[in-house]
């Protein structure tokens, strides 16, 4: 138990040396005023506001709408590969055909985001089926599962 | 009188460390293969003094490999980190907000932790489609806070290691209940399980399509599942993707009809594209290799750097700066490490895919060398400087 301590007692200095370089290699590198310190702080904080407040309570506000549906698990899944598939198309979708580099973002992203959305829906819509199918043999034997 | 705030109560039964553990260790895994491919591409990009005249240009493919894995650990990172944050969500919440100093401290480590680590993914994500909505350096900042995340976690594996090690293994399958209360807590453990076991099931799927959809860019196999990657490996001149056009180089049809290669060293000398033309020519096939995660290999047909530097009388490679005709953005000039310099592999690229190499790719000459970040393979390359 006292190596566990002292194991963890390194890892907190070193975690937080590294933490130090990482400021140090900030303020070396680009020799920052207060204004850029503020505008990185800023970022960041704004990353969390966005994060916190109103994405997880879309998230959250999303599990309680299917959160009675005997599908719900199967639900959850295809709404977490949906959600996190538009986070990454988004970027592409927003900025598609702005660059002077035809090279860059070449493919028709709507259509692919589409694409893969309806696929997740599909997929979804077919486990759904298939999990009611399962549990309605099984309704006569025991309890329905989710 | 006191104001009773209202606090949120979160009635799943998912947001317990158990889940955390089981999705932080892949988080984990997805942050650490990031930050040392991350690191990697760094040192490569800018050697320090103690790395110079030992870059490795073996294997060929590595720059490629460990930038693909970068940017692929990236997005896998997305679902990995939502779930997580998902989890520990109503710790925000936890009342009162602060126990002690040791509590503060712990709560500001976290604070650390999730703000660099969503900043740093979405600046990596939007670096990938080269949308800089930020109003700092995107290397710098991505560089600096990769060490505060890295740093942090650290911190945060070592307050959580109780935790950790009592969520690590799957709870026990209970045992056979004494009490009737027991059996409706054992029965609920049971059903967390089994909803536990679907939520991660719902993560891999997840991590799954995000990276089959984006993999494409640089894993070759991938390339007809190539959806959402910012870029496809087919689309480009002689079917190879472009990081800056001539045009965003600013090369001009003036300097490229007076182009010459000049050579700076012991024995300087100037040439012509003829007399480069008439050189030992060699073929290499070799990937070029951006650090934004795209990647293909190609075959380069030139002149051998070791070849240029012998007949300037350098006889086994030298630190080498190459300079280019371009007059815009940056990577402009570049230095070479030794080992590349001497290495057969390393060409005055004049060719590519059996093509003289397209305005974009660097006409009339660029750099390809093995094992190197695709920014340090200058193009419309006019100078070479022997260093030391």
């Amino acid at each position: 138990m006292r190596s566990l301590t002292a194991l963890r007692t390194l890892l907190v200095l070193l975690g937080l040396g590294l933490c130090g370089f990482g400021v140090f290699q900030f303020v070396d590198r680009t020799a920052p005023g207060p204004d850029d310190v503020a505008e990185v702080l800023e970022w960041l904080a704004g990353a969390v506001v966005v994060h916190d407040g109103l994405l997880v309570p879309a998230v959250l506000a999303a599990g309680v709408l299917i959160a009675n549906s005997p599908v719900r698990r199967v639900l959850r899944s295809g709404l977490l590969s949906a959600g996190c598939l538009s986070l990454i198309a988004l970027p592409m979708v927003l900025r598609a055909g702005k660059s002077a580099n035809a090279t860059v973002l070449p493919l028709s992203y709507p259509l692919n985001w589409g694409i893969v959305i309806g696929v997740t829906l599909v997929v979804t819509a077919s486990v759904s089926w298939a999990t009611l199918q399962r549990s309605r043999r099984l309704s006569g034997r025991g309890k329905l599962k989710s | 009188m006191r104001i009773a705030l209202p606090r949120p109560r979160f009635g799943g039964r998912l947001h317990d460390p158990r889940t955390a553990t089981a999705v932080g260790r892949l988080l984990g895994l997805a942050v650490f293969v990031c930050f040392v491919t991350g690191v990697l591409s760094h040192y490569l990009q800018e050697p320090p003094g103690w790395l110079s005249g030992h870059l490795p240009t073996r294997p060929v493919w590595g720059y490629r490999f460990s930038q693909g894995l970068h940017v692929i650990s990236g997005i896998a990172a997305v679902p990995l980190l939502l779930v997580k944050l998902w989890t520990v969500y109503p710790q925000l919440f936890v009342w009162p907000p602060v126990k002690s100093p040791a509590h503060a401290a712990e709560r500001l480590s976290i604070a650390v932790l999730v703000s660099s680590t969503l900043l740093e993914v979405f600046m990596g994500l939007l670096n990938t489609v080269q949308w800089y909505v930020w109003p700092f350096s995107f290397r710098q900042v991505h560089w600096a806070l990769a060490w505060v995340i890295i740093g942090s976690l650290l911190v945060h594996l070592a307050v959580k290691t109780p935790l950790i090690i009592e969520h690590w293994r799957r709870p026990a399958k209970p045992q056979p209940a004494l009490q009737p209360d027991q059996t409706v807590s054992a029965a609920l453990a049971a059903h967390d399980e089994l909803d536990r076991r679907s939520l991660l099931r719902g993560v891999a799927v997840a991590v799954g399509a995000v990276t089959v959809v984006t993999a494409g860019q640089s894993v070759t196999p991938l390339k007809d599942a190539d959806l959402l990657a910012p870029r496809n490996p087919d689309v480009g001149p002689q079917g190879l993707p472009v990081n800056r056009t001539a045009k965003a180089a600013g090369i001009t049809a003036l300097a490229l009809s007076t182009w010459k290669l000049e050579v700076h060293g012991p024995r300087p000398y100037m040439l012509t594209l003829d007399e480069l033309r008439a050189m030992p020519q060699h073929r290499v096939e070799l990937p070029i290799a951006c650090v934004e995660g795209w990647s293909k290999s190609a075959h380069w047909e030139g002149v051998r750097i070791k070849d240029l530097l012998a007949r300037a009388g350098v006889e086994d490679g030298a630190r080498l700066r190459v300079v280019s005709l371009q007059r815009r953005g940056g990577y402009g000039v570049s230095e070479m490490d030794r080992p590349y310099t001497r290495d057969d592999l390393t060409l005055l690229a004049l060719r590519l895919n059996g093509e003289v190499l397209a305005p974009d790719h660097g006409y009339p000459a660029r750099i390809i060398a093995p094992n190197r970040p695709g920014a340090l393979q200058t193009k419309w390359v006019t100078r070479l400087e022997v260093l030391a």
